[in-house]
């Protein structure tokens, strides 16, 4: 009577545990000041395409913002403002707007 | 950036740009490529090689390569804003001869640019000191350009814009008067891709006119 049930629960017990270590992210937006034109910004997207732990990066040139689905540690809000330095961009601000966990 | 300079160029650590150009004079087809290299945050190496590739005069008879423009810039001052950015850099570097022109040259000069919304405006001064029997020589780009497309940009992504630029040239060698030139063109810059294209007038012998095509790659 109780094995199927225990089956059942050891199942739902290992199908939690693989939801948690896939659906770990954070989604983080950037403040960017200095951001001017599309071919300028290319070299963002170029910098954080090279983390691995960025899944997606996405510019918006009207509201000076770019918005990163990262890992949920990976990269640090400081390896962030240097990526977006290092892109020739000044960093104003890091938020994380949302964090799967 | 302006279509007669390359010195203005923002590039990222790490980041290259290769521009392309054709100019056709009344008598000549060239083909300069420029080249940028960002070395740090602040600093960028900049290469300019010109190349004939074709004459009605005879001078092609004096080797097809120019001579080569090698630039240091370093940002020495910026203010990045929400709307915009200003930079004030300056230049250093050399100019290697090739074929006749056996004499190399230093060069130094300033670049600074003013960008805000739509509106974009280079200015960039540049002394060549001739070493030996080369004659010291100069040159000053003004540019300003003005966002046609998008008047708004998209909330999100990237979208091609179409800027018109309006330059006011000038080219000067020792013992010579100065060259002042209008250049007037249009940029189509997409994400990775620049193309551009202009008229050049030279205001002292409105006979001499260039047309310019170019393109500009990001890797």
């Amino acid at each position: 009577m109780n094995r199927p049930l225990s089956i059942t629960r050891l199942f739902v017990l290992l199908l939690g545990m693989l939801i948690v270590s896939v659906g770990y992210a954070r989604t983080v937006e950037v403040d960017v000041h200095g951001m001017t034109c599309a071919f300028c910004v290319d070299s963002l997207e170029r910098k954080f395409g090279e983390i691995t732990s960025v899944s997606k990066v996405d510019v918006s040139l009207k509201q000076k913002k770019i918005r990163l689905e990262t890992d949920s540690t990976e990269p640090s809000i400081e390896t962030i403002k240097q990526t977006v330095l290092d892109a020739g961009f000044t960093p104003i601000n890091v938020l994380v707007v949302s964090r799967e966990d | 950036m302006g279509l007669r300079s390359f010195v203005a160029l923002p590039v990222e650590k790490g980041g290259v740009v290769i521009r392309l150009s054709a100019v056709n004079t009344n008598s000549t087809t060239s083909l300069i490529t420029s080249a940028a290299y960002g070395v740090g945050i602040n600093q960028t190496l900049l290469l300019g090689v010109p190349f004939k590739l074709s004459s009605s005069s005879s001078s092609l008879d004096d080797g097809r390569l120019g001579n080569v423009s090698a630039l240091y810039r370093y940002i020495v001052w910026r203010k990045d804003s929400l709307l915009g950015t200003d930079r004030f850099g300056l230049l250093g570097g050399t100019i290697i001869p090739t074929g006749n022109d056996i004499d190399p040259a230093t060069q130094a000069g300033f670049v600074f640019t003013h960008f805000k919304n739509r509106h974009e405006i280079d200015i960039d001064v540049l002394y060549q000191s001739g070493m030996k029997e080369r004659l010291d020589s100069g040159r000053y780009d003004m540019s300003w350009q003005y966002r046609l497309i998008p008047a708004e940009h998209l909330d999100w992504g990237i979208s091609q814009e179409i800027n018109t630029v309006i330059e006011l040239n000038g080219r000067w060698t020792e013992n010579s008067n100065i060259t002042h030139q209008v250049t007037i063109g249009l940029q189509s810059i997409h994400q990775e891709l620049v193309i551009e294209g202009g008229f050049v007038r030279d205001l002292n012998n409105k006979k001499e006119n260039l047309i310019l095509l170019g393109f500009r790659f990001h890797f």
